[in-house]
Formats: C-alpha cells, structure tokens, sequence
C-alpha cells in the first residue's frame, strides 16, 4: 500500500530532489499566517525587512496598507515603497499592486500584503496569490500575510466557528508551496484589548459585524487552527527535509484518501473533510464521482453541481477522477484497491424515511463491501435546501410532456377497455393498463410509467372494479388485485425506463464517440493545413457551443488562421490571452486564471516538438464554466489538433524540400550543360590553336587546313549557342520588342534558308509557298530567326543526304508555317517536352549536340507574336519530324482589335 | 620515345581533330575511340602506353573505363573533363587516374602531363634512394632533407607528406590519397591535418610562401610537388 516508499537505500528520493532542482531559480515565498486581522503581521513583515535592509538587502514594498497606523506608517518610511498601479472600475480609481512594474524593479525582497486580496476585473490574474506567483517566477523572493479564515479548505470551518461568511479565499497548496510560514501570535485576549485600545483599524459600517467576530471564543478557535495548520506544515518540512538529506525513516505511512463526490449539498463539507484530513495526514486525496452510465447524467443542474464539485476538490489540491459502471459500490471499491486508497470519505445525508426504507445509499453499499479500508461517514446536518432543488424537477415533470403522455396512454386505455369488455366481454382488463404503462416506460421514461401505473391503478378502479364509478372497493380479494397490479405496473414500468434511459445513454455515447472519430477521421484525411484547421474550428466551435479560433506560430508571433464562424475578430485582450497561452503553454482567457476577462479561452497546440500555436474558444454563455464532459473531449480534440497540425506541416515541409531538391537538381543540370556547351568548342579552339602554333611545320599541309576549318566551325558553333542563349535569356525576360510590322513569312522563310546554306553547303532544303498567303503583324527579323532554328534543328536531327521541306500555307486566319524532316522522328511523349529549355533528344551520332535551346526559342517567338508551336511526328512515310508554326494572318489580328 | 602508343578516349570529333596530329608530331602512334567499350577493348587488345580519357562518355561513364582498366592495369591515365565539379575528378583520381587536365586546355600542357606521366610509370617499378629538385634534396634511405646544402628537419609525418608528393612529382596527389598513406586509412576525411601540415612543410621548405616553388595546391583535389622537368 506505501506507494512513496522512502530511501531505504540510503540515497535522497528522487521525488524531493526533483521538486527541490525544480525550485532552483525561483524566489522564496514567506507567508506571515495570522489568526484575525489586527495581531500585528503586516507590522512584524515590515520589522523584518528593515532588519533585512539595514543589512544590506535591497528590499522593496510592493503594497502595504497601513490602515492609518502610525507604527506601520513610520516603518514605511525607511523602505523604498513601490508605486501602484491605476486600475479604473465602476467609476472609480483603485490603487492596485503593479507587477510589471515590481519585476522590472528586480528587489531580492519584495513585500506584498494581503495574499487573500481579490484584483478588480480586467486584470492579469483574478487572485492576488497568482500575481505573486508570477514574481517569485521571476526568480524575486517575496513576504506576504494572511490571516487563517482565508484558507480555502477552513473557510466553512470558519464560517461554522465565527458565524461570518468568508468571499476571499486562498488555495491551501500556496501556503503547502510556501517556503516558510511563520505565525503572527497575540493572545486572545490581547487582541481585544488592542482592539479597545483603537489600536486595530476597523472600518466604520463593518464594526458590528467585527465586534461579533472578536469574542474571546472565536479568537481561541481561530488561534488554535493558525497554530496547527503551522504545526502541520513544520512536519511537512521536517519530513522533506529529511527525504532530501536520506536520512532513514520511521517514515509515516503514505496514506492516500478517497472522497466520493456527488451532485447533492453535502458534498462540499465532504470534499473539505476530506481535505483537512489529507493535510494532516499529508496524503495524497483523489475526489471520484461515479455515474451509472457516463453521459448519462439527465439533470443538467445535478450535472454542474457534480462538476462545481470537484472543481472545489481540485481547488483543495485533490485529483479528481470520473468513474462509470454499472455496479457503483464495487466500481469504487475497485478502483480503490487499484490506486492504493487507505481511506475512503462519503457523505450521508439523512434524507427522509421512505429513502431511507427503500434505497440503500452509496454510502451504506460500500460500508456494507469495504475490506480492508477505512470508510468515513460524514453526516450532514438537517439540508432544506436539498428538497428546494429536488421540488422544481418533480413539478416540471407533472405539468410537463411526462403526465400528459401518461394521462393520454391511460385514457386510451380505459377506452380500449371499455370496447374489450363490451365487445367480447373481456373482464380481466389489467394487461390493456399495463400495456399503457409500459408504452409510456418506453416512450418518455421511468417518470412517465411511474404516473401511468398510478393513473391506471385509479382509472381501473374508478370505472372496472364494483362498485363502478367509485374510488371505493367491495370485495377485499380485489383490492388484493388491484395492490398487485399497482405493485406490478410500477416495477415493470420502472424497468423498462431504465432499459430506455440506459439506451438512450449508450446512443449519446456513441454519438460522441462517432463525433470524436469522424473528427479524427477528417484530420487525417486531409493533407492540407487549412482543411485541418477548418475540421478543428467546427469541431470546437461545436463542443463549446460557441466560436472557435486557431492561431498559429508564424516564428515568435501568432497568427489568425482560421476562425469559425468565419467573421470574429479578436480584440486586445483576447490577444493577450493568446499571446500568455503560446507563451507560458497553459490554458488562458475565460474559465482561467490568467486573464479570465477575455472573451475566449485558450489553449495550448502542444506537441513533443514544441508549440504550434493555439487554439480559442468562444463559450455561448460566459457564466456557465465548460461540463466535465465537454472539458474531457475538449482535450482530447486539442491533442489530436495539435498532431494533425504538425503532420500536415511535415508533409508540407516535405513538399517543399522536395521542390527544392528537384529544382536544384534541374539547375545543378542546367549548369554543367551549359558549361559543356560552352566549353566544348572552346577546347576545340584552344587546343587546334595551340597545336598549330607548337607543332605548326611539322604538320602537313592537310592536317593544318583541317585544324583551321576545325577553329571555324567551332567559332561558329560558339557563336550560335550564345546568340541562342541570350535571345533565350531576353524572351525570358519579356525584353524583346516585338515590332509590328507587316512581315511576309515568305521573306522570312527565303532568307532564313539562305542562312542555312551557308553553315550547311551539302544540305537540300524545298520551299513551298501557296499562293495567297496573308501577311502577318510582327518583327520580321524574329520571324526569320524562328524559320532558322527550325531548318536548324531539322538539319541536326536529319541524316545529311536527305532533303528539309519548307511549307507555308493560309489556313482560314492563320498563317501556318510548317518545316519537315526525315530523320528518325521524336517519341510520342517527347512531343511536347522538344519545346522545354535544354531538353535534347538522345540520338545523334557523333554529330555536335545542339544547344537545348533553339526550339525553347522558337515558342518564346511564336507565343510573342499571338501564335502556337506544335510537333507532329511521324510526319511522312512514318519517319521524320514535322513542326508547324500558326501565326495569326494581320486582318484576323486587326478584325479582332476592332480597328 | 618515339611510337609509344597512346589512346585517346572522346566523344567530341573536335577534340580527335588536333589531339590526333599533335600527338604524332609528338612522336606518339594514336589509337582514336569515341566510346567507353571501345576504350576498354582498345586498352585490353592494343597495349597503350597511356590513356588520355574524357570522363563523359555517351554509352558509359568514363570513371567505369578507369575502374575496369585498374583492374588488370598500371597503365597511366589522364582525364579530361569539361565538368567543373571537383567531386567528379577526385573520384577519378581516386580510381587510379594518374592525373587530370580541365577542358579547355592548351596542347603544350597536355604534352607535359603526358610525359611526366609516362616517367613515372618508368620509375615505378625502382624506389629512387635521393631526388634532388632546385635546391632540395631528399636522401630516403636515412630521411634525411635539405636545402641549398643546408640539413632541414622534419617531424616523422611531415618527413612522410614529402616523400609522397616528391615520389609523385609532377602529378597530381589527391587529399584522400595522401592521408591514407601519411595518417592511415582510417583519416581519409581528416583534411584538416593535412592543411597543418603542407603549411608547416611550406615553412621550412619554400622560400616564398605567396608562391610556393614546391608544393602546388590544386584546389579542392590535392596537391602537386613541381616536376623538375617542366
């Protein structure tokens, strides 16, 4: 059962090493914890920073409210006293504690008073203990006072003793954390003579109130509660101490409670009970509520006063845990055996006699199972509330849909009956009631069965058991009837409501779980980011019932990506919210305690690598807090969200590294073909050059006549590439101008083949040009220059010895111009990708290479001028390549401009 | 010299059209193949004395051509290559290439990496006992160095470093080379060490350290000790 089994090996327990490493970096807090206000701890806080002071801490006041007191006042004076902060609320200015401007400050020693002290709205943190907490973050020690009544987990003790309602409280876990608490202590007795003496402030209109407060009783109790809850803490410390310091036991047993919580009014005294045990104990406390069905808490008020609930347990430092079955005694016990539970705490409310009779409590179930375990029974004391809340419900379900429908089903009944017993003389009618009871069961649950079966009981005996017509009974065996039939129709009807509510829980279960599922199902269907926030908006826009927002990390600053319903705007506070939330990966804004102004709460996108982003939500309404249910999905959805996100992230990244390697691949091809191109001939050049030059007269004559044609060609060759390159380059760069002149591509086409036989002597080349071809609108030289590299790639991928054929033709308002070759023709997929920069086709045999470049150009131009380029291949015989320009004729360019 | 017998391997009819008369008048027989199959067959059935090879070849690539020669030959082989990529020429380097030339390249450089090549595959087979090159003089059988007359002394692996750039004088030594044999196998990428050591080399060898006499850098590949006959 010891779960935190100390160090039997002699060596510190990890545990208290790690929560003292985890410490490291962060201020000290010192609590002054007084039994009522006037004992003097604001004025023993300020003795000790002056001591301090003087001793050469730089000490600094954060708040100190004086109450009019000279000693205190007169202590202030030495000490350097922060300025506060404005804070406007309902017209007026309050003067409250500036944290900003305290950590900016840096003291080694800050003082804060009042720890209980409650920040008007609109602030950071609600709670002044939370501001505190942000100081000793910043790595700054800090002194604070608080008197017992403030302790969350005493506060209805103190109620109980001194009859006054205490509104601010403060976790028991701060003072738990606290470094050093050190109790302020006068007696009684001389409190009230200080008290008399005017020596404590007491505001006017409080006064009275006060003066029942300070009787001799209640300081005694309060005192005796600041003295042991210090005692407590003095163990505590003891106890860490000597588990950092792996000093050998007797180590108290780790006791570990249990509280069962509940929807009814006993429930918080229960928790703290259960609470105040755990601190005396110092054992850890896990609050359980257990539901029969999950989900199937039919009474939204009972199911927010089971979540306000533990809420409180979770306030007073208790796990807290749902648990569901359908035996709830042995549910509890189970998971007591299994968590190592040493003691469990119930409530029992008297409640009155019939339940008491009928239904055995939860309580009495696990009194009556428990091994091995301490049960504690807290009683609860006389509750008129309980019914005040129970009547409502009861009342609605008479004058609601439940009655009406068991009144019409009884009705019915007593007609069918009617015709039975008149019509074949039917005389045990019971069945046809029951029938309706049951029908009722099934149609509108336990409730509705329950008024039908007594509805028939008194609709059966008004108009079928003699004498007819009354309520009365003649014949003792009938009434024996009738009791049987109400008994029958209750517990049938009963039974079978229970079967529809148990469906109608496992219906609701499954719906969320499909919700969940398709959810989960979309994210990770989709691969593209937006998709994915989309999918997580609606989700949580539906879950919150409500507005949902996603923003995301964009390097430090965050970003709006998506909001449902698509209009929301987010105002300076929300983004405030956000920004705490990505920064300090909690949960901020509203149900909170950062920031819980803001109109959204949100929540951290986490995942192993790090923060994403976060994600908002917009509740319906602001004052009811998130159901335990929707707080549980909500989680998990965030969680998915969050590894939805970052998948889609990688396989953009992915993407975009791919990208990248694939483009720097082409350009990594680019460049050594062009270096190749360029620097083949030029090798060539150089290495004739230099051969004729060292070995000129011992070459013979053909050899130097070779080596001179060889510097020619290779010139020439040079040449072409780079005129093609830079024509290349300025198409790319939109620079050509193109002119519009009326160009005659038959012009075009005669010189371009001229050209042609220059560079290639042997080379036939048929031109036909049918009469009636239009002219065009376009740079004439452009149009020769597409001509050349068309003949001049036709001649590269052509045998030598055969022929090129020229054609230009009208074809309605284009002027198509086609060139054909009879060399071995481009592959089907190929056609298009001749057009592609630096694309060459393989096959060439021992011929130069071209240049990749000049069909590229050949596009460029035609698409400049408003026309197209294609390659068909096989052109003729099924060899050779043919390519066909069109260019629009120049009254079909004009026809259209309209001039 | 006169009918060595030298195989040029280029898909580039250009470059056939002044290495094949150059070559002659060199006093060299000239076997001329476009192809990485040709070059291996060439190799295997024409005996050459040295191979001149370009490294993008169509039907293969060239370094394949020297992975197979190395395989049953010491025959010396110079690349040509029109790629600037470093990587390309000192895996060639490394397959056994005895020496690189970038395209484009003048004839008479060709021809002195030629020769220098054809020496030292001569030399191969005996370990000369002292090289002496301008002022240096190397004794390899008690390691002793100096220079203009004067002793100069040398750690154990700087002595090493010497003798491997001066027993391959002329010709390129790659990085990977040259630590494999100085630092052992296991240091082949260490380039670092070797950089420590050609400074501390140069300082106590060359006269001007803008210009080195001895020890060239060819960047990015290795290093090449100045052949005395150039």
């Amino acid at each position: 059962m010891n779960t935190q089994t100390g160090p039997r090996d002699g060596r510190p327990s990890p545990d208290a090493l790690l929560k003292a490493a985890g410490q490291e970096g962060r201020g000290k807090l010192k609590i002054f914890l007084g039994a009522a206000p006037g004992v003097g701890k604001t004025y023993a806080m300020l003795l000790g920073a002056q001591r301090l002071q003087n001793e050469g801490v730089d000490v600094a006041i954060g708040l100190v409210e004086t109450h009019g007191r000279v000693e205190t006042a007169a202590l202030l004076n030495a000490l350097d006293v922060l300025p506060r902060k404005p804070v406007a609320y309902r017209n007026r200015t309050l003067m409250e504690f500036d944290v900003e401007g305290a950590i900016a400050r840096r003291p080694k020693l800050l003082i804060v008073d009042e720890l209980a002290h409650s920040n008007p709205p609109d602030s950071a943190h609600p709670k002044r203990y939370q501001d505190i907490k942000d100081v000793l973050d910043a790595g700054i020690d800090v002194w604070t006072a608080v008197n017992i009544q403030h302790l969350e987990s005493l506060s209805d003790v103190v109620s109980r003793i001194t009859g006054v309602k205490v509104r601010e409280t403060v976790p028991d876990t701060v003072i738990e954390e606290a470094d050093e608490v050190m109790v302020v202590d006068i007696t009684p007795g001389e409190l009230i003579e200080r008290l008399r003496e005017g020596k404590v402030y007491l505001p006017e209109n409080a006064r009275r109130a006060i003066d029942k407060f300070f009787t001799a009783s209640n300081l005694t109790a309060l005192r005796e509660l600041a003295l042991r809850r210090t005692a407590d803490q003095v163990d505590d410390q003891m106890v860490g101490f000597l588990r950092r310091h792996a000093i050998e036991g007797p180590w108290p047993t780790a006791e570990r409670l249990m509280v069962c919580v509940g929807g009814d009014e006993l429930s918080p005294a229960v928790i703290r009970e259960a609470a105040r045990l755990a601190t005396g104990l110092s054992a850890s406390w896990v609050a359980v509520h257990v539901a029969r069905f999950e989900g199937a808490e039919r009474d939204p008020a009972a199911g927010a006063r089971v979540d306000a609930n533990l809420r409180l347990a979770e306030r007073l430092g208790a796990e807290t845990v749902h648990l569901s079955g359908s035996d709830l005694p042995a549910e509890v016990l189970r998971y007591a055996k299994r968590e190592n539970i040493t003691q469990i705490l119930c409530g029992r409310s008297r409640g009155n006699i019939a339940a008491r009779v009928f239904r055995r409590s939860l309580t009495d179930q696990i009194l009556a199972q428990a091994r091995d375990i301490a049960v504690h029974v807290v009683a609860g004391s006389a509750a008129p509330v309980k019914t005040s809340w129970r009547w409502p419900s009861a009342l609605g379900d008479i004058s609601g849909r439940a009655f009406v429908v068991a009144a019409l089903a009884v009705g019915a009944a007593i007609g069918a009956s009617k015709l039975l017993f008149y019509s074949i003389g039917l005389s045990n009618l019971s069945m046809v009631f029951l029938t309706a009871v049951l029908l009722c069961a099934v149609n509108q649950g336990t409730v509705s069965a329950i008024w039908a079966a007594v509805l028939s009981f008194l609709a059966y005996n008004f108009f079928f058991v003699e004498p007819i017509y009354t309520f009365t009974v003649a014949k003792p065996n009938e009434l024996f009837v009738l009791m049987m039939f109400l008994l029958v129709a209750i517990l049938t009807g009963g039974l079978a409501g229970r079967v529809r509510e148990q469906s109608n829980a496992a219906t609701r279960r499954a719906e969320q779980t499909r919700a969940l599922y398709d959810f989960t199902r979309r994210l990770s269907g989709s691969a593209k980011l937006d998709d994915v926030l989309g999918a997580i908006c609606v989700q949580t826009a539906h879950l919150a019932k409500g507005r949902a927002i996603v923003l995301l990390a964009d390097g430090e600053n965050l970003s709006v990506r998506k909001v449902w319903p698509p209009d929301d705007k987010l105002g300076p506070g929300e983004w405030a919210a956000a920004r705490s939330a990505f920064e300090r990966r909690t949960t901020t804004g509203w149900g909170s305690s950062t920031l819980p102004n803001a109109q959204y709460q949100f929540r951290p996108l986490k995942t192993s690598r790090g923060i994403l982003g976060v994600a908002g939500l917009q509740p319906e309404d602001f004052r009811e807090p998130l159901a335990l249910e929707a707080e549980r999905m909500l989680e998990a959805l965030i969680d998915q969200a969050a590894l939805a996100i970052e998948r889609t992230m990688l396989v953009d990244e992915t993407a975009k590294a791919h990208a990248l390697a694939e483009s720097e691949r082409l350009r990594s091809a680019l460049l050594s073909s062009i270096s190749h191109d360029l620097r083949t001939p030029l090798s060539s050049i150089l290495g004739a050059v230099t051969t004729l030059r060292a070995f000129g007269k011992r070459l013979s004559e053909s050899d130097r006549d070779d080596l001179q044609a060889a510097i020619e060609e290779e010139a020439r060759r040079l040449q072409r590439f780079v005129s093609n390159l830079l024509d290349m380059t300025r198409l790319e760069a939109g620079a050509i101008e193109v002119k519009t002149d009326w160009v005659d591509v038959s012009d075009a086409v005669r010189s371009a083949t001229e050209r042609i036989h220059k560079a290639f002597k042997q080379r036939q080349v048929e031109i036909t040009i049918e009469p009636g071809v239009p002219l065009v609108r376009g740079d004439s030289s452009l149009i020769e220059q597409l001509v050349f590299n068309l003949l001049d790639n036709a001649n590269k991928y052509s045998p030598p010895e055969t022929s090129l054929a020229v054609h230009v033709r009208r074809d309605g308002t284009e002027v198509v111009l086609s060139v054909r070759d009879q060399g071995s023709g481009i592959a089907k997929e190929d056609l298009e990708r001749v057009f592609e920069k630096f694309y060459r086709s393989k096959v060439h045999d021992g011929r130069p290479a071209g240049t990749g470049l000049g069909l590229a150009i050949c596009r460029g131009i035609a698409t400049a001028m408003g026309g197209t380029i294609r390659a068909e291949s096989p052109a003729k015989d099924g060899k050779g390549t043919r390519l066909v320009v069109r260019l629009p004729a120049a009254e079909a360019v004009d026809g259209r401009r309209g001039i | 010299m006169t009918g060595l017998r030298i195989l040029v391997v280029d898909d580039e009819p250009q470059i056939h059209r002044f290495l094949r008369p150059s070559l002659i008048a060199s006093g060299f027989e000239v076997i001329a193949v476009e192809t990485a199959a040709e070059a291996i067959k060439a190799a295997a059935t024409q005996a050459p004395a040295l191979i001149i090879l370009d490294l993008g070849l169509p039907d293969r690539d060239g370094k394949e051509v020297i992975r197979e020669v190395r395989a049953w030959s010491k025959v010396p082989i110079i690349v040509l290559s029109a790629r600037d990529r470093e990587t390309e020429k000192i895996a060639a380097l490394d397959l056994g290439a005895n020496d690189y030339i970038n395209k484009p390249f003048g004839i008479g450089e060709l021809l002195a990496r030629v020769r220098v090549a054809l020496r030292l595959s001569a030399q191969e087979a005996q370990e000369t006992a002292l090289y002496r090159m301008g002022g240096l003089e190397i004794n390899t059988v008690i390691r002793k160095v100096s220079l203009n007359g004067e002793s100069v002394r040398l750690t154990p692996k700087e002595y090493d470093l010497l003798h491997i750039l001066v027993r391959n004088a002329g010709r390129v030594v790659t990085h990977r080379q040259i630590l494999a044999a100085v630092w052992g196998p296991a240091h082949t990428g260490d380039t670092q060490y070797l950089r420590v050591f050609v400074g501390q080399l140069r300082q106590k060898i060359e006269a001007d350290l803008a210009n080195p006499a001895f020890i060239l850098t060819e960047p990015g590949v290795g290093y090449r000790f100045a052949d005395a006959g150039e």
